[in-house]
């Protein structure tokens, strides 16, 4: 089950990167192409058996790990500066980009490498699961290591989900509606994400469900509305 | 509501008692299965009765009156007060007729106007739904249909907006402001005019009838409304447009 989510959003994601490579190459929206490329390189760097072969080849010390963080948070960025822009949020694109943003992601990223270079991260493990079992120490390391992981996407996502949320209910294309309501419901997901450590760990396939659903909808979101301005200027080319 | 198909049925078989339901289609323009869903959902809607008598050159008015939800139609009716003929008229229209009247300096032929302005478009026209309602509002309108009818006050809003409101609602409309039922139904564009039995030359008269400053606020008023209409529709296309150079 988690599996095939899994490589439906890789598919989903590799699928429109591929597709857009002749708009980039016009140099249109690249950092839309950009996203769809790191979004299809973090859920190669996440699935278990791309996982294991990158990071043997990597010296088994789950550096790949390391490196899918920095993959996200890149995504996160570069896709809720884009959607913020778009959807006319200039609190949200002051919040993402501004000192505010810059300090949280500057916070997060050394957080981040500090303390996956405090733990004991040798073994390929992946998604770092055996890992806390270590010592209590490690676990305590870890856990914070992936809280504050989630913790930028996040916030990111709060960020943009009131601009997003607004345009569902405007008057605009419908397909772009559409495209607003993915949208949402992939930051709304992400934003919960902070609030992980309350799912009991029984639930625990919750957290790949809420992590690909957002994922998939941020990627079908974009596509819509990619797709709504292709047919618009298809339109526009038939009836100039 | 719509009409009962049994009721709607059983007045084909009256008015048209040899045609098929193939030849009614035909006639009348409408398609085969949109006729025959109405029928299988037991309702018909009111434009299709009016454009199967259109076809068969009888009363669309006479008609609708046979019908028991629409019984209040029969009989003479009550004519449209001047404002309402002032309302069916198109914004663009009562413009005209503010150049039409000025003077011939900017470009008018003075306060009776002149042979030479075109004459009135038919209704409906952009807006005539609300501004019919507009007409006959007495500022408690809204509340008296929506108390009457059990639509709230926001769907029906929506629909003034649109252009549109159902031939029921426009019935009801009507009922609450105490004015003949043909306004509304005019108004909606499911009869012509002429179907309604208003006089060819009504509009015009009701716009002769008009001083110079009624006209003048009147249209006024139209056209900060339509102001406000196409700059809502270009705040609209500017954010399609910003959403689709960053996404798309």
């Amino acid at each position: 089950m988690i599996a095939i989510l899994q490589w439906t959003t890789f598919a989903v994601c590799a699928l429109v990167a591929i597709a857009r490579i002749p708009s980039a190459l016009r140099r249109e929206n690249r950092s839309i192409f950009g996203v769809f490329v790191l979004s299809t390189v973090a859920i190669l760097l996440s699935i278990d058996v791309s996982y294991q072969s990158i990071d043997a080849w990597l010296g088994s010390e789950n550096y790949t790990n390391l490196i899918l963080r920095f993959v996200v948070y890149g995504t996160v960025l570069l896709a809720g500066y884009r959607i913020a822009k778009a959807f006319d949020g200039p609190r949200s694109i002051r919040l993402i980009v501004g000192p505010v943003g810059k300090s949280v992601l500057t916070g997060v990223g050394i957080a981040t490498v500090i303390l996956f270079l405090l733990a004991d991260t040798e073994g390929t493990a992946t998604g770092l699961k055996t890992l806390p079992a270590r010592s209590p120490q490690n676990a305590a390391l870890i856990e914070s290591y992936a809280a504050v992981g989630r913790l930028y996407p996040a916030y990111v996502a709060a960020c943009i989900l009131p601009a997003t949320f607004v345009a569902i209910s405007r008057p605009l294309p419908k397909t772009i509606r559409i495209g607003a309501l993915l949208l949402t419901v992939a930051f709304a997901a992400m934003a919960f994400g902070s609030f992980y450590p309350l799912i009991p760990s029984e639930a625990g396939f919750l957290e790949y469900v809420i992590n690909y659903t957002s994922v998939l909808c941020l990627a079908l979101g974009l596509a819509f509305v990619w797709i709504s301005s292709l047919m618009a200027k298809r339109a526009l080319r038939m009836h100039p | 509501m719509p009409l009962p198909a049994k009721a709607f049925q059983h007045w084909l078989h009256v008015v048209a008692p040899s045609a098929s339901t193939a030849d009614i289609c035909r006639l009348s323009g409408i398609k085969r299965t949109t006729l025959a869903q109405q029928l299988v959902r037991g309702k018909v809607a009111e434009s299709t009765l009016v454009s199967i008598s259109r076809a068969l050159k009888r009363s669309p008015l006479a008609d609708l009156a046979a019908f028991e939800s629409y019984a209040d139609l029969a009989g003479r009716p009550q004519p449209p007060t001047p404002a309402e003929l002032v309302s069916q008229i198109a914004t663009m229209d009562l413009l005209r007729a503010v150049i039409s009247r000025s003077a011939p300096a900017y470009g008018g032929y003075g306060d009776d106007g002149s042979a030479l302005t075109p004459a009135l478009g038919a209704a409906p026209h952009a807006t005539s739904v609300r501004n019919w309602v507009d007409a006959i509002d007495d500022g408690e309108l809204r509340h008296r249909v929506s108390d009457a009818t059990g639509v709230a006050p926001q769907n029906y809003s929506a629909q003034l907006t649109a252009n549109r409101l159902s031939p029921e609602l426009a019935v009801a409309t009507a009922r609450a402001a105490g004015v003949g039922f043909t306004g509304g139904l005019v108004a909606t564009g499911l009869l012509t005019e002429a179907e309604a039995g208003w006089p060819p030359e009504a509009k015009q008269a009701a716009l002769d009838a008009l001083s110079d400053g009624e006209l003048t606020v009147l249209a006024g008023e139209r056209l900060q409304a339509l102001g406000k209409t196409l700059r809502r529709q270009e705040h609209e296309q500017e954010q399609t447009k910003k959403i689709w150079e960053n996404l798309g």
